[in-house]
């Protein structure tokens, strides 16, 4: 009785485990295997000592001192510390501005931040590309306006530029999801918290800092760590708005390993990507995991 | 009479012998006539799709008219997608398709790795233009096939802005910096030149024009095989004598998404545009067009399209049949279209071709043809060689260290 019950979890997992093990675990196994192989010899860290000592992931001759490339890591780095906090503090933002029903066409304008999360990356990519242009972009024509010539031009055709370009657009597409999250983390206050603040003569700021944004915790944790994981995979976005140029200065490490495999047809470097980027992503899954339980 | 009813059923079993031998010939035959009326299918795929496809499809119907027996589908597959689908297909015994259209040296690849039929049963080197084959031949084996060619032969511009604005085709470099700058005093032009963006290919063929007309074919052959580094003094006096300076006068625009180029270049706010011979296909009056190669220009790009059909078709004696129409009579009825393409098959004349690409014709043949570099050499260096490109473009100041990168990610033997 008590073998047939610890078998029933397994019985249980078995119709998952048959389609995990071809399509998930299999691969992953054999993109780690591939990774320590250069046509078909096995050459231990060699593949990650090349790959991680290429200028095309680190590029420390020109970090930070020169425009970008600095290299697909650092990019990805540089991406994670701006586009993160800005996308979850302009979520935060837009969410704090529009609850409640006091602002008129409050669900209009949150359907228009929404736009970026629903159209294809792609579309996204492209959308970006022309945002970006001279002559044809909203971005150049603002800073001709303002009489900022260094920055009316194409973005995405300049090394100085064009990583901004993407991150900002990237920023444009994430921010829906951020202020989404925190619309319904915001909803699910109860109101007596305020009240009883407000009876006890806090001010905006005060109810803010200690009873709104503690009670916004697990959102912002889930928040952070899927803009994390966004930034990290970030690729076609990259891909169509900029290719990762010009000269690498936009490229990011998923796009690497794509050119890797596909350019290049060097799947062992191609593997070293893809591991070391599913060690990074993992990194802060498993501390969303952590905290949720 | 044991014996007679012996040799009686010994007869009898030799004559149903003889019966369902017979009967099984004459099925046979029935079968075989069936089976030859049975339409079979074809798949082609190819880049393709609007009025490329328009050009191509005519092609196909050709076909079709000549072999009744014989249908074709065709895809639309950029050659990028294909990369990455294609070699994990073949790995597994696998195609998408029976004919593929596909760079030359990706095609070459998968022949030295036996996944791609020789076609040199089909094709005789002889009657295409010299050289053609080259990047679809591994150790004397052709493992393509080349269809009709784009030409990259020099900056178009439109008669009319020329009249409109009293200028003249120049004869020499120093009257073609002259023209550029006349151009830029022009109201309401931005730039004189304008630049495609795409990957990066519309500027590595403005560069290929560059290398051509003051190095000859025989430079861009060496640069293909890697027997001429980027840094060498004579490449990089033609970066540094003749395309950067332009790049510096401001002469040339900013990258721009190369289809949406057209259209502003069309439209007049630019006056010159360097682009294949397929441009001819993509504006409202072909008539309007004028073309400027560099003065002095020693050989041109003849970019061919490449197909190879793959070992593992259903249909080998029809693909095969497929690739000899499309490499030779089908380039007789491509170039009669709006096409915008030139002839590898030396059987097509002069009147074959569509009216306004007969003058492009001309040029062409009076110049050497020379394979596209970056397509040669493919890999990770084509696209490393459009981005630093694109990096040229906006910061020319950065030449000695864009060479460099060219020679470091250059394929090492």
């Amino acid at each position: 009785m008590r073998k047939s019950k610890s078998l029933t979890p397994l019985f249980f997992l078995l119709p998952a485990l048959i389609l995990m093990v071809p399509f998930v675990i299999y691969p992953v196994f054999k993109t780690v295997y591939l990774s320590f192989f250069l046509d078909d010899k096995f050459v231990g860290l060699e593949n990650y000592k090349n790959v991680l000592l290429s200028p095309d992931i680190v590029n420390l001759d020109r970090f930070p001192t020169n425009s970008p490339p600095w290299g697909a890591l650092i990019h990805n780095v540089v991406w994670i510390a701006i586009h993160l906090p800005a996308t979850v503090f302009l979520g935060l933002g837009i969410a704090l501005l529009l609850r409640g029903k006091e602002i008129k066409g409050a669900s209009v304008i949150k359907s228009i931040v929404f736009l970026g999360m629903v159209i294809p990356m792609i579309v996204g990519g492209l959308i970006i590309r022309f945002l970006f242009e001279e002559g044809a972009g909203v971005i150049p024509a603002i800073f001709k306006a303002l009489g900022i010539e260094g920055l009316a031009i194409t973005w995405t055709a300049y090394p100085k530029t064009a990583l901004f370009a993407a991150i900002l657009g990237s920023i444009w597409i994430w921010t829906g999801f951020s202020m989404l999250m925190y619309s319904a983390g915001l909803a699910s206050i109860p109101k007596d918290y305020y009240e009883a603040a407000l009876i006890d003569g806090a001010n905006r700021f005060q109810i803010f800092k200690n009873v709104t944004w503690p009670l916004l915790k697990p959102i912002t944790i889930v928040v952070v760590a899927m803009t994390l994981l966004w930034d990290l995979k970030i690729f076609d976005v990259v891909y169509v708005a900029t290719g990762g140029g010009p000269g690498g200065a936009s490229m990011v490490l998923a796009l690497q390993m794509w050119d890797y495999f596909a350019r290049a047809l060097n799947y062992n470097y191609a593997a070293v990507v893809a591991v070391l980027l599913t060690t990074l992503t993992l990194i802060p899954a498993l501390w969303l995991i952590r905290r949720r339980e | 009479m044991k014996t007679e009813k012996m040799l009686f059923s010994f007869l009898l079993v030799g004559v149903l012998a003889v019966a369902v031998v017979a009967s099984g010939c004459i099925g046979g035959e029935t079968t075989t006539q069936t089976t030859t009326v049975e339409q079979i299918t074809l798949k082609v795929i190819g880049p393709w799709s609007g009025a490329e496809l328009d050009a191509f499809n005519e092609v196909i119907k050709a076909f079709e008219a000549e072999h009744p027996d014989i249908k074709v589908e065709y895809k639309t597959y950029r050659a990028e997608d294909l990369s990455t689908i294609l070699p994990l297909q073949f790995e597994s015994g696998d195609t998408p398709a029976d004919l593929i259209f596909m760079w030359g040296w990706f095609i070459a690849d998968m022949g030295t790795k036996g996944h791609v039929m020789e076609l040199g049963q089909i094709i005789n080197p002889d009657e295409y233009v010299p050289g053609i084959l080259d990047t679809v031949t591994v150790d004397g084996k052709i493992y393509g096939a080349p269809f009709t060619a784009a030409a990259k032969p020099g900056f178009w511009y439109r008669k009319s802005f020329f009249e409109e604005h009293g200028l003249t085709p120049p004869e020499t470099w120093d009257e073609f910096v002259k023209l550029l700058e006349q151009i830029k005093q022009i109201p309401g032009i931005k730039a004189p030149i304008v630049s495609g963006d795409s990957v990066g290919w519309p500027l590595s063929d403005v560069t290929e024009h560059f290398i051509m007309t003051f190095g000859g074919a025989e430079l861009q052959q060496k640069l293909i095989n890697g027997e001429v580094k980027w840094q060498d003094p004579q490449v990089r006096s033609i970066f540094e004598e003749r395309l950067v300076p332009l790049l510096e006068a401001g002469y040339f625009s900013d990258p721009i998404e190369w289809t949406s180029a057209v259209e502003l270049w069309w439209k007049g706010e630019y006056a010159l545009y360097f682009m294949g011979t397929w441009l001819t296909g993509m504006v409202d009056d072909p008539t309007d067009l004028g073309l400027i190669s560099l003065p002095g220009v020693k050989a041109m790009v003849l970019a061919p399209d490449y197909f190879m059909v793959p070992k593992y078709t259903s249909h080998p004696n029809e693909a095969l049949e497929l690739a000899k129409f499309i490499a030779t009579e089908g380039q007789r009825i491509h170039v009669g279209t709006s096409s915008g393409k030139l002839a590898t098959w030396k059987e097509v004349t002069m009147d074959d071709y569509w009216e306004p690409m007969k003058d492009v014709a001309k040029v062409v043949a009076n110049v050497e043809s020379a394979p596209d570099l970056d397509d040669s050499v493919g890999g990770e260096w084509q696209k490393a060689f459009w981005d630093q490109l694109k990096l040229l473009w906006v910061q020319p100041d950065r030449l000695d260290e864009i060479l460099k990168t060219l020679d470091e990610k250059f394929p090492k033997e």
